[in-house]
């Protein structure tokens, strides 16, 4: 794994405060990361001081009772068997746990997209990229955030090359050239804020199908 | 969070938080609480209890830690008292019902109930799917191997954690605090402080970067 996201990203995301979108992209790198996954756990621990250090608000009375009493309503916690692992993006059937996909579409020559289907919220759209070894898509300033997942295969552009579980978290201000690499399709998840009226390069040929 | 604006009226976003980790000790309990500070082992310890024998008085140290502390959380992340003190309730009904999932050789006490915070809060904004792609546990697959003294790692991790939050600027420590810990926009605390959009980035950035570098990966 070469490309990460910022540390920030992945401090807001073990913060709890990334909308879902971008939540689901960084989880998606961060189940396929351990590097990554011990970065999130490093941010958790700074959640863990700051509540510690937070000033206390008292409960109401009897609050704590209130806690025991539903205690007495729980069955006797079993020890639970050690949880399977449960990668976000099950890569033999391309699919993503627990989402609802939409039909992969036709976007351009060598080119689709399916929606995933989130709760939007804060203006950011989730959708899955696929395209074929060696296209090239034209130059694209990033006019909001993008965070981008690789899931299989690889693209290039002016930061490196993005193969499976890369993640590239571009700047506003980013412009890239990506191409297909040679070999594979390429499956991408793509997190994008902007607004109703999308812009860009990928904005502009997707925005048929994400009309509200 | 950014579709959410934030409350200001809860004071702490004026403090830099080293300053409240070493004022911690001072706080005020509520009245009916154990008045010594608890160290993260000892934390640790009373989660055991819960997971060992459903240690009821270890519950009820648990809860009195930290629910108002929870509480206090929630609300500073503009959530109503009533509702924060709800999910706060909840927070600690999970601990007892997961307790025997923590590990404290992966996780200190207050990072592993800051989770189920997060992810009750996130659950109360109806984003079950999101807090169930955060439940990182369930995406290890391997055990890690088990350090000589887990208990003396406990305290390591807290120390570096403080030493980590200790090596940031005041400036850079209330700007993590306000936007990650707060949730507040980078807009918000851009007015709140009077600085240009651009130096709040920057200085999370850099705050984000150099806590990364101290604290290592925590594992
Ligand atoms: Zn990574």
């Amino acid at each position: 794994m070469r490309h990460h996201p910022k540390n920030e990203t992945l401090a807001a995301f073990a913060a709890g405060q990334l909308d879902e979108g971008r939540a689901l992209v960084v989880a998606t790198h961060v189940s396929l990361c351990a590097e990554c996954r011990g970065a999130v756990a490093a941010f958790e621990a700074v959640g863990g001081e700051m509540l510690n250090s937070v000033e206390p608000v008292a409960m109401s009375d009897g609050a704590r009772e209130h806690a025991l009493a539903l205690l007495d309503r729980e069955p006797s916690p079993v020890a639970p068997a050690k949880p399977a692992p449960r990668p976000v993006w099950q890569a033999e059937q391309e699919t993503l746990l627990g989402y609802d996909l939409g039909p992969w579409r036709w976007v351009s020559p060598g080119l689709h997209y399916r929606a995933v289907k989130t709760p939007e919220v804060g203006g950011t759209r989730v959708f899955m990229l696929k395209a074929v070894p060696g296209l090239k898509i034209p130059a694209h300033a990033h006019t909001g955030t993008e965070l981008t997942c690789v899931l299989k295969g690889a693209f290039i552009h002016e930061g490196g090359r993005y193969a499976a579980g890369d993640c590239d978290d571009a700047d506003q201000d980013d412009v890239h050239n990506p191409m297909i690499d040679e070999g594979e399709v390429c499956i991408c998840l793509v997190a994008m804020q902007g607004n109703i009226e999308l812009t860009g390069f990928f904005g502009r040929m997707i925005q048929p199908f994400i009309r509200i | 969070m950014q579709a959410v604006n934030w409350q200001n009226g809860l004071e702490q976003g004026a403090h830099p938080a080293g300053l409240l980790l070493k004022a911690g000790k001072l706080h005020d309990r509520p009245a009916q609480t154990d008045l010594r500070v608890k160290s993260p082992a000892e934390l640790a310890r009373l989660i055991e209890a819960v997971a060992a024998r459903q240690d009821r008085d270890a519950f009820v140290a648990l809860f009195d830690h930290f629910a108002p502390r929870i509480k206090a959380f929630l609300m500073r992340s503009n959530l109503p008292a009533a509702a924060a003190e709800e999910l706060a309730q909840e927070a600690l009904l999970t601990v007892w019902r997961k307790a025997s999932q923590f590990d404290r050789q992966r996780a200190g006490a207050s990072s592993w109930i800051f989770a189920i915070a997060r992810n009750l809060r996130i659950d109360s904004a109806r984003r079950e799917m999101r807090a169930k792609v955060l439940d990182l546990e369930a995406n290890e697959d391997s055990e890690p191997p088990a350090p000589p003294d887990a208990e003396l790692l406990a305290s390591e991790r807290e120390q570096r954690v403080r030493a980590a939050l200790d090596h940031l600027t005041d400036e850079q420590r209330r700007v993590v605090r306000l936007s990650f810990f707060d949730g507040k926009a980078h807009g918000d605390i851009a007015t709140e402080l009077e600085l240009p959009l651009g130096t709040v980035k920057s200085r999370i950035r850099l705050a984000m970067n150099r806590l990364r570098d101290v604290l290592g990966d925590l594992t």
